[in-house]
């Protein structure tokens, strides 16, 4: 079993109504297979998925990523800081 | 975290321009540039009371000393700063502080600008305003979602 830790932010957290998801699946995963299951199981996460981007362990990554147990993985909508 | 030469944070409390200029003023400049980002009060017709920002704060603090480093390799930067405040930032309040110090102004201007373009884009921060009839909505830079949230 491999165990993910997904962390919401901003207009996420508010419409999941959390700000962790913890995801059990049973083989590795890509990026896009995580975040297509994501947007099958949270219609507000399928609402953004096309301006979601990824980070894992804290970096920015590309959602060809093949993701590995205990992952800390982000969804990083478009960021407004300033 | 602060060294000689580069200082980056994430600070719940106000901030202060004066000991960034502090921090930054040396010898070895000449020019020292500083961009402070505050709440504005008024956008077309939408009236803003408050700024509130939720952060991502180990990741954010990795991409400001990713921008900071990046700056340095371009620019003759003598020191340099990226400042951001979290939660809430009442009107006329700086929310995020930029500075640069260089020998001549014009690596300085640009550097500062280079630092605030791109925490805008890559560093993982967002804002919701709070408006003064008491609806909130997230800033979505992408203008495709966040229709208002009434209260």
């Amino acid at each position: 079993m491999i165990t993910f830790k997904i962390l919401l932010f901003s207009i996420l957290k508010e419409k999941v109504g959390q700000d962790t998801i913890e995801l059990k699946v049973a083989s590795s995963l890509t990026g896009e297979q995580l975040l297509d299951k994501l947007s099958s199981d949270y219609d507000s996460i399928h609402s953004f998925r096309s301006v979601i981007r990824l980070a894992v362990n804290e970096s920015y990554v590309h959602e060809s990523i093949e993701l590995t147990n205990g992952d800390e993985v982000a969804l990083i909508t478009p960021v407004s800081g300033g | 975290m602060k060294n000689q030469s580069l200082w980056w944070e994430i600070c719940e409390e106000s901030l202060s321009v004066e000991s960034v200029s502090k921090y930054l003023f040396d010898s070895r400049a000449g020019g020292v540039d500083i961009f402070v980002g505050i709440t504005r009060e008024w956008t077309h017709d939408k009236h803003t009371k408050m700024l509130s920002y939720d952060c991502y704060v180990p990741m954010a603090l990795k991409e400001m000393k990713a921008l900071l480093d990046d700056a340095v390799e371009r620019w003759p930067v003598v020191k340099a700063c990226i400042l951001h405040r979290t939660g809430l930032v009442p009107s006329a309040h700086p929310s995020v502080i930029i500075g640069v110090a260089t020998p001549h102004r014009k690596d300085a201007f640009e550097a500062c600008r280079f630092l605030i373009d791109q925490l805008k884009i890559r560093v993982p921060i967002w804002k919701k305003e709070t408006y003064a009839d008491g609806s909130e909505e997230w800033v979505d830079p992408t203008g495709k979602h966040s229709p208002p949230l009434q209260p």
